[in-house]
């Protein structure tokens, strides 16, 4: 339908489009235009079949040089899309529109190839037309190398970028696949090219084209890499690189041993010219080139080592760095690179143990380039943030234990907290007291080295550091968010933490106390996370017998006076926090205390009053994780008394607790005014349902979406059939009409007509299980049991206005329809069930709400109407014409703006 | 010669997403990281791939600044902080960093609410990018590291917008981000120092309008209301949560109240109380008129505005409701709209610009009939309006902006490229600078004078004080006069005395010489007193001896008298002169040339 008029609506998009005078609807328009475009493309279909009417735009686009320029790229883009099928690619050469369209002397006679807007398109019709024999032949005879190896390093990063791309994809996409080992996407590419050839043309033909277009390409990077005029030789050779990179990654072994003999000596000669910005790109060369080669290339070998021996200390580390980051091994440059990395920190630290670059030169330049504080700090920090790299080494590679690398960043910690006696170079090391990027890195390689080998005897000295970064006044809220990650790294790994209680105990929970009431909400809330995640590290019972370890219930009374904060963000952690400190206690069915109650009943204050969304969200999902360690260690209730038997038989654990507050908690949470709140209140019903209905044969667990591959609140479109139940249950009606009672039917209810459809959709998923589960099918059509009738005389209330209003008019329009129905039978029906202030059967309504039409509306996004492709033509029709409408004010054009 | 290179990788020549790399100084910073609200998928954020790859951000930018919360600047902060992986300092003003979350948080919840939208960033991404954000205050110099500062102006547009200046040495940067130079009801005018950047990258949204008085804009909103009202309609404005729904409420409010009506006014999601918890928590941030009153009464608690229940919108009689989001394309507002979009007592006044898909968009182009979910067509019967009451500056508030700055060099962003181009052309005419508009993905580059740092010596400022000149004063420059010596590659200017000392050098003392032929007929000691008499008299208040050794000082100057060889009454003057006299030296050779006037003795 959509499709039929798509195509009846695009000849007048078409005609829009050639009159440049007429506005689009915005910039996104012709991008989003292409997309529906390649999408037929890609899925087989014919575009100029399809929609014949595109021919004759782009052949009128590229004649019309006054058009605007934005229309003329997508031409252009457009032209490349229907080229890329040979068909396409014949028709559009048979109208002579290719040899216009990508002629660019012809843009640049009409002094539109100075708009970068041109050149991209231009360069991206090239790419997409290049998929077939033929038109790399188009290519080669037009010679389109040319102006695509200037367009390399074009002022626009974004055209250069996309030359780049062409180059590299037309290099690699019609590389001979003959040669075994060969990289295997190229080589399936390979193969797809030979399959999509035009009969009439050989493959010699081809195979010359392919030739002539690498010989261009070589003979310009052998020629182009080192020459050029000062200031824009930079700019080149670090394209040229870029391009190498691409190409080297992908390259076949016979192409990629060509690309290496050709530019081997002009990249040594940019190494040895020592130019540090392009230091970054070649080592990306180096990186491709051994990512796609299993046998380290001699060439590629040299390079590295010319690399790793460079004169500047700061392109030395970051060869090593980039080197390190590769993951390639080999005994050599592995060796070297590792011991290049760890020059900075033996030097900062005056750790020698480290086994770094024992170079008297290479010692001396890095010791001058430290001395400049930026420089310094900069150095570091690669050193730093590579250093988990080492981790990953055999351990016949590293020139130290690891234990010493820890023992070199805890001195680098002390240090840039200003303790100098454990100090190296006294003129380096002033450069990093007190900088904060210098902490950070060092805080996140102290977590990552946690679970090397050998490393746990530092514990004492890790936690003793870290306790004096969290004590810092001076300690940034970044760093004390990192030394608390670290932290409870450490403490997770360490199955022995006996070394450490003393200082736990009192220091650390000494400084927990102060940071929960720091000036700082970002510090506060680092701390009640914290707090929260220490309750989830394994330790012994001996550990938190006596409720002063932190982490343990001693730091309820922290976090519960965290629940008053007046951040937000603090308040849900802390929320968060206390869910994660009792959880241990829920599963064990912990008695209930004092202490429980007053949280319970802060938590539903917040519910209530808080003003911020993140506090209640946080209290929904408290009563979640409880209601679910609840339901893991206690059998489900199976008889129809499930609400009053369990509050009454377990009065005396916090689960009973937990029962008697539901209902407000449901009651509260559903008529909240964040949508994040009234899903969760809704996952709580569905925990209730569960609870009610996994006795009854026939309930299978609402729609199930396996979270790896969807996002929580992406749409479902095929809902999981439920087994209708084949007959009625006995306990059916006492489960009903306890959710009734505890109101899950209520919030199902109100959630089904809100305005936010991740909330419609899971109500609708739910009533639909409830329906499929524990209502009999109608009276009419099946003899009803005593059990079904009973359960078809369970009652809820609708109130009079809010939900209760949205639901008395669906179900009124759905009789009104079925009357109709009726009627036309010629059939008489009862009418008035159910209707008024009186309780409304929950199974009736249940049935004549319409819910499975509901859900397939639900289930498909607003998105999926304004995003089609139907609707994108309706607003380029209707911008046009909203555009040269007379009744326009002046001053009534809609700006973009901001919003 | 050094360089200031500025690469937008958003709003160059559009309004779509802003995002400006600057790189000054050796610093790379990056001016906003907006997101494009027309796109579902990765283009809506910048491409940071293009800045560098291999996860180096951090590594490569030395900070992020935030302009104001509008989700085209800021939108991208969380995608690029946690999942691309920046880990270096945010800064935004102190309004910035408590109102982003929420339109963040706003915008998660639409885009979750799609299809298939994966790859997006969660509550908590949000907050921990929060927790990185270094909050600045107006006017407060912060410095980034030893070298580079940025320093924060007022700028209107919304609650907390800032204009920042970025300085590296003596280079410097100002990037307006949006700005407002009129104030309104609730928020005041852009204002920055002369301070002269190298560069002032402007917005130019309005870069070809002169807009019309915004009084009249607001009476034209009261008017359609009133009127609508008046006829028993209901009336819509979809707003986004915080910003200009805040000047609405105050122009509805003022005006219920002087016309005494009785319809009531909602504001949907209780979104009354956060927007005045953040209104009263940064009062110094809103206009001065609010500011006075507010000790008084609170401008944002509104006595006619009440928080809407979904129930009202079947509610009889007139009403007028501000519900979010501003585009209509989810939630409240929609659902709103659904219900009164078929009778054409209703109204719905669209206050701002909506992206392409959304109702918004579409009924302001004057779509009837629009399909729903479900194939269900809606017809739009209801009266559709707009009206931008977005502040940013136009032509004439920009070059208002120029002439208070005092820029050697204009950028624009933020506008279309048309508009650009005429506003480029009216800038140079009248300012005689050059202009810059770069496309997305094309660097600007400026060069700048060299900063050459030098140090004085305390003794050649005591001297200069002595001297009885002013203290030196930055905005007065003045010459002063000593010797500029380099040593351990540095500059130094110190007195001639000191130059001498420190460089272990000699003085050498330059002179000028003269010969000047004079017929006088007298001795040569005559001629020297005749001369010594007639110099009394011309050169008064200079000090001019007659030494024993036989010559004439006048000040440094030394005059001797010999007879020529050939003719006793042809007599020789030697002068001679050091540099310092040299103007007084060759003014006596002129004198001296002349003769001597005949009634001397």
């Amino acid at each position: 339908m959509d499709r039929g008029e798509c195509v009846s609506l695009l000849p007048r998009v078409c005609e829009v489009l050639r009159d440049s005078g007429r506005s689009l609807p915005d910039d996104t328009s012709l991008e989003k235009l292409l997309d529906w475009f390649s999408g037929l493309t890609e899925a087989g279909g014919s575009l100029l079949e399809a929609h014949p009417c595109l021919l004759e735009f782009i052949s009128t686009v590229v004649n019309k040089t006054s058009s605007d320029p934005d229309v003329i790229s997508f031409a252009l883009k457009l032209s490349g899309l229907i080229a890329a099928t040979e068909d396409g690619f014949e028709t559009l050469q048979e109208r002579s529109v290719l040899d216009l369209t990508f002629n660019q002397r012809h843009w640049q006679e009409a002094g539109l190839w100075e708009d970068p807007c041109i050149r991209i398109g231009w360069i991206q019709g090239v790419r997409s037309m290049l998929q077939h024999s033929k038109a790399l032949g188009f290519f080669v005879q037009a010679d389109f190398i040319v102006p695509l190896l200037q367009l390399q390093t074009d002022s626009s990063l974004f055209v250069a970028a996309a030359a780049n791309q062409t180059l590299a994809h037309v290099l690699l996409f019609f590389q001979p696949a003959l040669s075994a080992g060969c990289n295997g996407t190229v080589k399936s590419q390979g193969s797809d090219t030979r399959t999509r050839e035009h009969p009439g043309v050989t493959t010699a033909e081809t195979d010359h084209d392919y030739s002539a277009v690498l010989v261009a390409i070589s003979e310009y990077l052998k020629g182009s890499l080192v020459r050029g005029e000062e200031n824009t030789r930079l700019h080149q050779s670090r394209q040229i690189l870029k391009l190498l990179a691409l190409l080297l990654a992908r390259a076949a072994p016979p192409l990629r041993d060509k690309l290496l003999r050709t530019v081997a000596d002009p990249l040594e000669e940019l190494v040895t010219a020592g130019c540090s910005r392009l230091m970054p790109p070649l080592m990306d060369i180096v990186l491709a080139a051994n990512s796609s080669s299993s046998v380290p290339d001699q060439r590629v070998t040299r390079l590295l080592s010319s690399m790793l021996n460079t004169n500047k200390p700061a392109d030395r580390l970051r060869a090593a760095a980039a080197f390190l980051h590769s993951g390639h091994r080999d005994t050599v440059h592995t060796v070297r690179a590792v011991r290049i990395l760890l020059l900075p920190l033996d030097i900062i630290t005056g750790q020698t143990q480290l086994g770094a670059d024992t170079s008297e030169e290479h010692r001396f330049s890095m010791v001058e380039q430290l001395k400049s504080k930026t420089t310094c700090v900069s150095m570091v920090c690669v050193c730093l943030t590579n250093t988990p790299q080492i981790t990953l080494m055999p351990p016949d590679l590293l020139p130290c234990p690891l234990v010493v690398i820890v023992s070199a960043v805890l001195s680098l910690l002390r240090i840039c907290c200003g303790d100098s006696s454990s100090g190296g170079c006294a003129e380096v090391f002033r450069n990093v007291i007190g900088s904060g990027k210098v902490q950070k890195c060092a805080l996140e390689v102290l977590a990552c080295l946690s679970s090397s080998p050998g490393v746990k005897d530092e514990l004492t000295e890790v936690v003793t550091v870290l306790i004096q970064y969290l004590n810092d006044p001076d300690s940034d809220p970044t760093v004390i968010h990192k030394s608390y990650q670290a932290l409870v790294k450490w403490m997770s790994v360490c199955e022995d933490l006996s070394s450490v209680t003393d200082l736990l105990r009192r220091d650390l929970s000494e400084v927990v106390r102060k940071r929960v009431c720091d000036m700082r909400w970002e510090v506060r809330d680092s701390t009640v996370e914290f707090l929260g995640k220490l309750a989830a590290v394994p330790k012994s019972v001996e550990e938190t017998r006596d409720g002063t370890w932190p982490g343990s219930c001693s730091s309820a009374p922290l976090l519960r006076e965290a629940l008053q904060d007046p951040e937000s963000y603090v308040r849900a952690s802390a929320v968060a926090a206390l869910a994660q400190t009792l959880a241990r206690g829920w599963q064990q069915g912990a008695a209930l205390t004092q202490e429980q109650t007053d949280i319970v009943s802060r938590l539903l204050e917040i519910l209530s009053q808080d003003t911020e969304g993140f506090a209640r969200r946080a209290v929904l999902q408290y009563f979640i994780a409880w209601f679910s360690s609840r339901a893991s260690h206690t059998s489900p209730p199976s008889s129809s008394t499930t609400s009053s038997s369990s509050s009454s038989s377990s009065s005396s654990s916090s689960s009973s607790l937990l029962v008697n507050s539901v209902s407000s908690i449901l009651s509260l949470g559903s008529a909240d005014l964040d949508w994040e709140v009234k899903v969760h209140t809704l996952e709580l019903a569905e925990l209730l349902l569960d609870e009610a209905l996994s006795g009854h044969r026939g309930y299978r667990k609402g729609p199930e979406t396996p979270p790896a591959l969807l996002h929580p609140y992406a749409v479902v479109p095929d809902r999981t059939s439920t087994l209708r139940m084949q007959g009625a249950e006995s306990d059916s009606a006492g489960a009903l009409s306890d959710l009734v009672e505890r109101g899950v039917v209520s919030a199902l209810l109100s959630g089904l007509v809100d305005c936010d459809r991740p909330v419609g959709l899971k109500a609708c998923q739910l009533l639909i299980t409830l329906r499929d589960t524990i209502c009999p099918p109608p009276l009419e059509t099946l003899d009803a049991t005593p059990a079904t009738a009973t359960v078809a005389r369970v009652s809820c209330e609708l109130p009079a206005c809010g939900w209760g209003r949205e639901i008395r008019k669906i179900l009124g329009a759905n009789k009104c329809d079925k009357a109709k129905e009726a009627d036309v039978a010629g059939e008489t029906r009862e009418e008035g069930k159910g209707e008024g202030n009186d309780g409304v059967s929950v199974c009736e309504m249940l049935r004549s709400l319409g819910l499975d039409a509901r859900l397939d509306v639900l289930s498909q996004s607003s998105d999926h109407v304004h995003n089609s492709p139907l609707s994108l033509l309706q607003d380029i029709l209707t911008a046009s014409a909203a555009h040269t409408r007379q009744d326009m004010q002046p001053g009534q054009e809609v700006i973009v703006d901001c919003y | 010669m050094p360089e200031i290179n500025v690469t937008p990788l958003g709003a160059g020549q559009d309004v779509g997403r802003s995002c400006i790399l600057v790189s000054i100084g050796g610093k790379n910073i990056m001016l906003d990281c907006g997101m494009h609200m027309g796109y579902n998928d990765d283009r809506r954020f910048p491409d940071f791939s293009y800045i560098t790859q291999n996860g180096r951000l951090t590594e490569f930018l030395d900070c992020v600044i935030i302009s104001h919360f509008h989700l085209d600047h800021c939108g991208a902060l969380p995608y690029m902080s946690e999942m691309v992986g920046y880990d270096g300092p945010i800064y935004m003003t102190h309004p910035t960093k408590a109102i982003c979350p929420i339109l963040l948080e706003d915008f998660r919840k639409i885009t979750v609410d799609k299809k298939g939208e994966t790859n997006f960033f969660t509550s908590q991404m949000i907050k921990d990018c929060m927790k990185k954000v270094v909050p600045l205050n107006l006017h407060q110099t912060v410095q980034v590291d030893d070298e580079l500062e940025i320093k924060a102006y007022y700028a209107g547009h919304v609650l907390g917008a800032a204009m920042v200046q970025i300085k590296v040495g003596s280079e410097s940067v100002v990037y307006t981000g949006d700005y407002n130079m009129t104030p309104d009801r609730h928020l005041g005018a852009a204002w920055i120092d002369k301070c002269r950047p190298d560069i002032l990258i402007s917005e130019s949204t309005y870069a070809t309008t002169i807009r019309d008085s915004k009084r009249c804009r607001e009476r034209d909103f009261l008017k359609k209301v009133h009127e609508s009202i008046e006829r028993g309609g209901k009336v819509l404005i979809p707003v986004f949560a915080l910003g200009r729904a805040q000047e609405l409420c105050i122009l509805l409010e003022t005006f219920w109240e002087r016309m005494n009506l009785k319809a009531p006014i909602y504001f949907s999601t209780g979104l009354t109380e956060k927007a005045n918890h953040y209104y009263k928590l940064f009062i110094t941030w809103t206009n001065q008129k609010i500011r006075k009153t507010f000790v008084q009464r609170n401008m944002f608690e509104f006595k006619h505005i009440k928080p809407f229940d979904r129930s009202y919108a079947d509610n009889p009689g007139p009403m007028v409701v501000f519900a979010t989001p501003g585009m209509l394309h989810a939630g409240q507002s929609l659902q709103i709209f659904k219900k009164w979009a078929g009778n054409e007592k209703n109204m719905v006044i669209m206050p701002g610009y909506c992206v392409q898909g959304t109702i918004g968009h579409k009924i302001l182009n004057g779509q009837r009939k629009l399909e729903m979910e479900g194939r269900a067509t809606l017809e739009v019967k209801l009266q559709v309006e707009y009206m931008s009451f977005s502040a940013h500056a136009d032509a004439k508030g920009i070059m208002q902006l120029i002439r208070m700055a005092e820029p050697r060099n204009m950028l624009l962003v933020h506008g279309e490229g048309a508009k650009m181009t005429f506003l480029k052309g009216k800038i140079e005419q009248e300012f005689s600078i050059d202009c810059y508009m770069p496309a997305n993905g094309e660097t600007a580059t400026v060069s700048t004078n060299p900063s050459v740092p030098v140090d004085i010596s305390l003794n050649l400022l005591k001297r200069e004080m002595a001297l009885g000149g002013p203290l030196p004063d930055p905005k007065k420059p003045r010459t002063m006069h000593g010797t500029l010596i380099m040593k351990e590659n540095s500059l130094k200017l110190v007195s001639s005395e000191q130059a001498l000392k420190e460089l272990g050098l000699n003085e050498h003392q330059l002179r000028f010489t003269c010969r000047v032929q004079l017929q006088d007929p007298h001795s040569d000691s005559d001629t020297l007193h005749r001369i010594y008499t007639h110099l009394k008299s011309v050169l008064k208040g200079y000090t001019i001896q007659h030494l024993p050794d036989g010559t004439v000082m006048v000040e440094s100057i030394v005059i001797k008298v010999s007879s020529s060889a050939d003719d006793a009454n042809t007599k020789v003057l030697l002068l001679s002169w050091s540099y310092q006299d040299e103007d007084l030296g060759s003014f006596l050779s002129t004198l001296l040339k002349k003769g001597l006037p005949s009634g001397l003795c």
